[in-house]
């Protein structure tokens, strides 16, 4: 430390003057606030005591229309319908608690008693110049009935709102999503200044998705009021720009009858239309009423809805994760032939089951298929011949080929909360469960068990890639168009014919495992293919009983296929679940809905993405 | 000493004290207002006040030469905190500010608005006045640092007070007027500069200052409201809970940053004078007690805080009234809010320790 210039009695000197200096300034600084403040109350205070005494200028929110969504027709899927609803402010509704009881007096089956003093009880507990609205809807019936009595209810004042309307309700509850009340968690994602005015937002589906198409920008208006708040006049005004309406590939008739193909049954049906991506239906079962959400859902109804074993609220075309079965055996053929792993007569001989290792694995029919080749094996879904190839294939030949048509990961599809499946791979297993990758493994995700996994919407675009013989699409379901993915790594074009050719066999020839769905398909031809998938693991002398297996241990229903054979239009993926044979339950309904398509496509209104 | 007053005893400070008290009587009575008689919230508030003043009391009982002990600790916590929170801190309106550490967040610029000036103060408690250039610089260096480090989270407003205590803390150390001057100088020519490293929001905040009117829906009505506010208030005001403004829900933030103007328009002009001498009493006091202090480091550090809580109420009531762009800093003592709150309180119990923990045996240097 250097010491040698150290006064102590004259730094302190120096330090007791820069204190003075700082209480100059604190004198300075407060003075000019002062007279910021003498000048804002004095001399400006005539113009500001007329703008915030006499007549005030009030700055109104206008919220904007929120979007409507239509289907590919057309048809309205979610709408905005005007509301009544009926609000007061307490500072100015001196005894708004009595009144609030002759309101329920007056429509005692929407305020009953019980409603009336919890909301009397929240509303003691809000700023008293708020504006609170009560917590029902009126018809306009209704709203008459009231506006007859308004003097009775001074200070009570009878709104209109618009209220989002899904009238479909659960036939595309999943698809076409809902709206809800803005949370603190939306409000941390969201603009406040946009959704100034606003209570709600889009929480599922397209409704969320597209949230900020479908948002519009708020206007303003500034009015001039009164001392009661009554508008003397609008002096300027911007109006809110309203949202964007939507058009969605979909077509709700068809949505309609997979919806109906699914009652009563847990699953999910996917179709999509091959060339585009276009999505045409997505129904999800069981579904649920969507219009339960829009003003904010009760708590009963929410938790039931939780609750519920069905579950739901799972959108399981996209969310739904399941072993795809049998029904990627197509897709394994393909990558084999074309890898020169078999040949097209190569064939096996199929005593029931295939040893290696020293494990046995059976294939689903015990006394075997005898001699099969490729067109055999996809025909009857014979599990030996594709445990055997899969196990010349390898597994991360495997994984590599099924990527290619979209399985296992996202497919980009405009919805939120896609789930991604698995194809496995070595690298997977060692980095995710740090042990190395055993063949007998690659044996069983052949047939598409094991690790594999996929959501109906993946099956239904491979199906469709298959269809395009190789042309790859993203699922979409608004009507914009979208530019396809690429090209399948598949370059002999006689290997797509053949493999496709088998599953034409699986529907119309007499041994193929969909032969009963496919007469319901007449005329037209489709190509196809049945999938089974285990959700319990047999031991090999176990026998599977459908009769004696509790629901939840029963197999998934499977099914995809695309139809007419040369002319796709359209690609379809079927799971029931815990439905049984994929053959006799999930082969039927994409048939049905095949033929239900191309019978009324050929005939309705063509849209920008058809005409192409 | 035999005979100690019970205050004294206490280590507390009567006149610093009852300007607090002042100055806390009024926020409950405000915030009552404001809050459109919201009792739960005028509650929550003096509850707040309550802990902050124990936390004052017991900060007072830690003698200064203990203070300048940690003084380096404290501020290489601070830096450290900093840092964390770039790294994991939770993000809050976009900006990462906080750190969560479940039970309860905590912002760390609020540590370094102690812990910066105790930290100046301590680096300069053995220098001559002024110090050797080395020393001014190296201050400086840690100012620039500290304020950076809250800069890019981005928060430029606490950033920007932070800096001033620190530099207040070299004007009392002696910084040379002729740089004094200068850097203001360079300061005015490097506004472009700055202008372009500034986010857009920000920009957005100086734009509407200039011209309140050209968003009417954002900031620019809050200014815009807040002036009509606080000009219809007038000379004598429209009296307690009498605010039309804040009762409308035109005054957005009326209870934590725009409550100066909920304030100025109940009690008017004459309220404003009052409650100016009552911040003006506050300071003076401060000021005062870093007269009588000892050594270099209470003196140093108690005329920065007081300085600090100058800045405050000025930025604050600048900003309302139109005068300063809006950054988003609540009126020290007034605004309802806690973390604020207790770091003030500790620094006046700094202050009443600076003040009631004199060493006798020392001659006084």
């Amino acid at each position: 430390m250097n010491r040698s210039h150290y006064h102590p009695k004259q730094d302190r000197q120096k330090f007791k003057q820069r204190l003075l200096w700082a209480a100059l300034l604190v004198l300075a600084g407060f003075s000019v606030l002062l007279g910021r403040m003498a000048y804002l109350q004095i001399a400006l205070y005539d113009k500001y005591h007329h703008l915030a005494e006499g007549n005030r200028i009030t700055l109104e929110i206008l919220p904007p229309k929120r979007g409507r969504i239509f289907d590919r027709n057309h048809i309205l899927l979610a709408d905005n319908r005007p509301v009544y609803v009926i609000a007061f402010v307490p500072e100015k509704t001196p005894h708004w608690e009595g009144l609030l009881t002759e309101l329920s007096a007056l429509f005692p089956y929407k305020f009953d008693t019980a409603h009336k003093n919890k909301f009397a009880h929240w509303a003691r507990n809000q700023k008293k110049f708020k504006t609170l609205t009560l917590p029902f809807e009126l018809d306009e019936t209704e709203a008459a009935r009231f506006a007859a009595r308004s003097y009775r209810f001074p200070g009570y004042q009878l709104k209109t709102q618009l209220k989002r309307v899904y009238p479909y309700g659960d036939i595309t509850a999943h698809v076409v999503g809902y709206m809800g009340r803005i949370t603190r968690a939306d409000l941390e994602r969201l603009d406040h200044k946009r959704y100034q005015g606003t209570s709600v937002t889009g929480k599922s589906g397209i409704e969320k998705f597209y949230e900020d198409r479908l948002m519009g920008q708020p206007g303003w208006r500034q009015v001039e009021t009164n001392a009661q708040g009554r508008v003397i006049r609008v002096l300027e005004e911007h109006p809110p720009v309203p949202g964007e309406d939507l058009v969605l590939t979909l077509d709700i008739r068809l949505q309609q009858y997979a919806y109906t193909l699914l009652q009563q049954q847990q699953g999910a049906i996917a179709a999509l239309q091959p060339e585009t991506g276009a999505v045409l239906a997505l129904a999800s079962s069981p579904g649920f009423d969507a219009n339960l959400f829009v003003n904010g859902i009760s708590k009963k109804n929410y938790q039931t809805l939780l609750s519920d074993p069905k579950r739901p609220l799972i959108n399981r075309p996209i969310a739904g994760i399941y072993p795809p079965g049998s029904t990627i055996k197509p897709f394994i053929a393909l990558i084999a032939l074309e890898q020169g792993i078999i040949s097209p007569h190569y064939s096996i001989f199929d005593p029931g089951y295939f040893t290696y290792a020293g494990h046995t694995y059976r294939n689903w029919k015990r006394q075997g298929h005898g001699r099969v080749d490729m067109h055999k094996a996809i025909q009857e879904s014979c599990d030996t011949f594709f445990y055997q190839i899969g196990l010349k294939m390898g597994i991360d030949l495997i994984h590599n080929g099924l990527s290619e048509f979209g399985l296992g990961r996202k497919t980009g599809i405009d919805l939120p909360g896609e789930k991604a499946g698995l194809i496995p791979n070595k690298a997977w297993k060692r980095a995710v469960k740090g042990k190395p990758w055993y063949n007998g493994e690659t044996i069983i995700a052949a047939i598409g068990q094991g690790y594999v996994l996929s959501t109906p919407i993946q099956l239904a675009r491979a199906t469709a890639i298959l269809a395009n013989r190789g042309t790859q699409v993203i699922p979409h379901l608004l009507n914009e168009p979208v530019s396809p993915e690429g090209q399948v790594h598949i370059h002999n074009r006689q290997n797509w014919e053949r493999v496709i050719d088998s599953m034409v066999a699986v529907m119309h020839d007499t041994h193929g495992t969909a032969r009963r769905a496919g007469k319901l398909i007449a005329p037209y031809r489709m190509a196809g293919k049945t999938g089974t998938a285990q959700v319990k693991g047999l031991r090999a002398e176990e026998e599977y009983d459908e009769e004696n297996t509790p629901f939840h241990e029963r197999d998934h229903a499977l099914f995809v296929g695309f139809a007419p054979v040369n002319n796709p239009q359209i690609a379809i993926s079927v799971i029931v679940e815990h439905g049984g044979s994929g053959g006799k339950i999930a082969a039927p309904l994409a048939t049905r809905l095949a033929k239900y398509w191309l019978d009324h496509h050929m005939t309705t209104h063509k849209t920008a993405n058809d005409a192409k | 000493m035999q005979n100690k007053t019970f205050l004294e005893k206490l280590h507390l400070d009567a006149w610093l004290l009852l300007g607090i008290l002042f100055l806390s009587t009024t926020s409950i009575l405000v915030i009552y207002s404001a809050s459109g008689g919201n009792m739960a919230v005028v509650e929550r508030h003096a509850i707040r006040i309550g802990l902050a003043f124990m936390l004052m009391l017991a900060m007072a009982q830690v003698p200064p030469r203990q203070l300048m002990q940690w003084a380096p600790w404290l501020f290489l916590l601070g830096v450290m905190l900093l840092v964390a929170v770039l790294l994991v801190g939770s993000i809050g309106k976009g900006a990462r500010r906080w750190l969560d550490f479940g039970l309860f967040r905590f912002q760390p610029s609020e540590l370094m608005k102690l812990a910066l000036p105790m930290f100046l103060a301590w680096l300069y408690a053995w220098s001559p006045m002024p110090p050797s250039w080395n020393r001014l610089l190296a201050g400086m260096a840690f100012i620039v640092l500290t304020a950076g480090l809250i800069v890019v989270q981005p928060d430029l407003g606490t950033a920007l007070l932070i800096a001033a205590s620190g530099v207040f803390v070299l004007f009392f150390v002696g910084l040379p007027w002729k740089f004094i001057f200068s850097a203001i100088a360079a300061g005015v020519a490097a506004l472009p500069v700055i202008w372009h490293f500034m986010y857009d929001y920000q920009k957005q905040r100086v734009l509407t200052f200039l011209n309140p009117e050209s968003d009417p829906l954002g900031a620019g009505y809050h200014i815009i409201q807040s002036k009509i506010a606080i000009g219809s208030g007038g000379l004598w005001g429209k009296g307690f809970m009498g605010s039309t403004q804040a009762h409308l829900e035109f005054l957005p933030e009326s209870t934590t940053d725009f409550i100066f103007s909920v304030f100025s328009e109940e009690f008017g002009l004459w309220g404003v004078l009052l409650l100016l001498i009552g911040y003006t009493f506050v300071i003076f006091r401060g000021l005062w007690i870093a007269w009588m202090a000892q050594d270099n480091f209470g003196r140093l550090l108690a005329a920065s805080l007081s300085m600090t809580l100058f800045i405050y109420a000025l930025v604050n009531i600048g900003m309302v009234s139109g005068l300063l762009p809006v950054v988003g800093l609540p009126l020290p003592l007034i605004s309802y809010g806690g973390s604020a709150l207790v770091t003030l309180m500790l620094g006046f119990g700094i202050l009443m320790s600076i003040h009631t923990h004199k060493d006798f045996m020392r001659s006084p240097a």
